[in-house]
């Protein structure tokens, strides 16, 4: 992608685009065509930067292998945890690599990815379900950490399995069949503090590593997050375990980059963020950063707050980090939020950054409703 | 008798489901009064809630502590009269359909069953009638509704609503929770409370009844 004159920002944002377009659950979630037409349709009518292919990103891997879903009339779908695909450890072993073009939704995923990249702006990227949160969707996750402590060999070769038997071969399809060079792999089981940062850096990060190693011999970049800092509870945020959850993101990418997407960082301090990059600084590297604006506070508001967020992620990290904006907007987020949020990062993150945001007017913009702009754009175009 | 009592109390906090299930056993067996058991494993899990708030531990310990008290739970509440269960008042609570996470529910459900209530569990992707049908039937003080999906959220205003076309909203408190939803919310679907997780949850449940 060519640099852009400011600050990215990156959406995610599929239950958003279904509830918007008024597409129905089912259709959305088995219709490649679909989901790409509505999700660059979306995109260009909030004018984000780049455009990725979302889906159902948790389920697409464990669903091929047989595990239950449950599919709402109005929802995105869901592996069913009361009923685990591995309800036994011996259960691993009737389990097989899927059939890419067959098994599930898979090939309704490497559809997503091919269409997707063909697009303007897309991206020829795939995502796939990131080891430890796999081994979560084929066994749930209070048996998985009761294996974790009572039987962590087959623990060991559940995350084998996972990686040589179902990620690697699904990477090598995706390459083959949609084109894509890179894939992100989702990993929110392996965050913090659903597991400890000993237990991630013992259980989550080898296998992330592992699949980074081997997708990467075929010519893929394949990185699953791990540790991502998603304490809740305000009152517990603890900035030595914030920096225990960087040395791992780190590891993890194999070189400096953090991503602080599902926390509160709308109410977490930023300066301890400023503390762990500042040996990089020293060194003049401009540390990767992609923070997320909180879905709760985006979908509830108001435009001003979500503003001021931006302009403070902006102003703490954009002149001396590589940042990225990001922002997963709930179902019924209002659209004049996701506007204002795009604006203030386009206007308050024109590059150079300027030394005083204050200095910079900003008022958010008045759109037109989405029915609106889309009449107006079919008028044009016809 | 009191090594059973500190044995079992340990083996919640440390989230031994086997150990603590046998102990629970053996100290039923061995003639000890059931309601002083149970507040072993009560007392267990209330000090895990604190080491959980203090940030000393994680969701996987505390996970693993809940199974440890529901595994001896299990054992020990044949032989307990509901009074000790469900003194505070009765919660029915479930997670709206389309939507089968229970995780948060499970910690949820503990928290508010070690605080004193009787909880009705009416599990997961719960369809809207039944929620109406169970609030009719059951006449809960406080009804509970739980989603982890933004699509799913949607569903709970629904619910709400639907209480009220039956005439039975002033007769229920309702609470809501799940990772997409905020006090916001809460106050736009016109629910009573919030609970941000299963700490926050018990306690505003027991705020609801007057009992803090």
């Amino acid at each position: 992608m060519t640099e852009l004159p400011h600050v990215p920002v990156y959406t995610l944002m599929h239950d958003h685009v279904m509830v918007l377009t008024g597409v129905p659950a089912q259709k959305y979630h088995h219709d490649a065509k679909t989901l790409v037409d509505t999700t660059v349709e979306v995109a260009e009518y909030y004018r984000t930067d780049t455009w990725v292919a979302h889906l159902d990103n948790y389920n697409i891997e464990a669903e091929a292998l047989g595990a239950r879903m449950v599919y709402g009339e109005h929802s995105e779908p869901a592996i069913d945890f009361r009923d685990p695909l591995i309800k036994e450890p011996g259960d691993l072993l009737k389990l097989n690599t899927p059939d890419f073009y067959h098994d599930g939704r898979l090939l309704y995923a490497l559809e997503c990815f091919r269409l997707m990249k063909d697009k303007k702006k897309g991206r020829r990227s795939g995502t796939f379900c990131g080891p430890f949160s796999l081994a979560v969707a084929l066994r749930s996750y209070p048996l998985l950490i009761k294996d974790i402590r009572k039987r962590p060999e087959f623990v060991r070769d559940l995350l084998t399995f996972c990686v040589d038997d179902v990620i690697i071969p699904y990477l090598r399809v995706q390459k083959e069949y949609s084109g894509v060079t890179s894939s992100g792999g989702v990993n929110a089981w392996a965050s913090i503090p659903n597991l400890s940062p000993a237990e991630v850096k013992e259980w989550a990060l080898p296998c992330s590593l592992l699949t980074t190693e081997k997708a990467r011999e075929f010519g893929i970049e394949a990185r699953s997050l791990v540790a991502d800092y998603c304490e809740e509870r305000l009152e517990n945020f603890d900035a030595g375990v914030l920096h225990q959850a960087f040395d791992l993101q780190v590891a993890s990418a194999g070189k400096p980059l953090l991503d602080l997407i599902m926390g509160r960082w709308q109410d977490y301090p930023l300066q301890p963020v400023l503390d762990y990059t500042a040996k990089y600084r020293e060194q003049g590297i401009r540390v990767p950063v992609r923070i997320a604006i909180n879905a709760r506070v985006l979908r509830d508001g108001p435009v001003d707050r979500i503003v001021g967020l931006v302009k403070r992620f902006i102003d703490t990290f954009a002149r001396e980090h590589e940042l990225t904006i990001s922002m997963h907007p709930p179902a019924d987020t209002n659209p004049d939020h996701i506007h204002a949020a795009v604006a203030a990062v386009h206007t308050f993150g024109q590059k150079p950054v300027r030394e005083n945001l204050d200095e910079i007017e900003f008022t958010p913009p008045r759109r037109e409703s989405f029915t609106e702009w889309q009449k107006t754009r079919r008028a044009i175009t016809e | 008798m009191e090594d059973f009592i500190l044995e079992l109390k340990r083996a919640v906090i440390e989230g031994e489901d086997d150990l603590a299930q046998e102990i629970a056993r053996r100290a039923l067996d061995g003639g000890l009064h059931p309601t002083a058991v149970y507040q072993a494993i009560v007392n267990g899990i209330q000090e895990v809630g604190e080491l959980w708030k203090r940030g000393q531990y994680f969701h996987s310990d505390v996970i693993m502590s809940a199974e440890a008290f529901w595994a001896s739970a299990a054992v020990i509440e044949p032989y307990l009269s509901g009074t000790e269960t469900g003194g505070i008042g009765k919660y029915v609570i479930g997670t709206v359909a389309g939507d089968v996470h229970n995780l948060g529910k499970m910690m949820v459900v503990t928290m508010l069953r070690v605080s004193g209530f009787e909880v009705i569990d009416l599990g997961e992707d719960v369809p809207g009638i039944t929620f109406i049908e169970k609030v009719k039937e059951l006449k809960p003080d406080i009804l509970g509704l739980g989603c982890y999906m933004t699509t799913t959220m949607l569903e709970i205003g629904n619910i709400i609503k639907s209480l009220n076309d039956n005439g039975l909203r002033d007769s229920v408190k309702v609470m809501i929770g799940g990772v997409p939803v905020s006090q916001q919310f809460a106050d736009e679907v016109g629910a009573d409370a919030w609970g941000k997780d299963a700490i926050d949850a018990s306690e505003k449940a027991k705020g609801i009844m007057g009992v803090i």
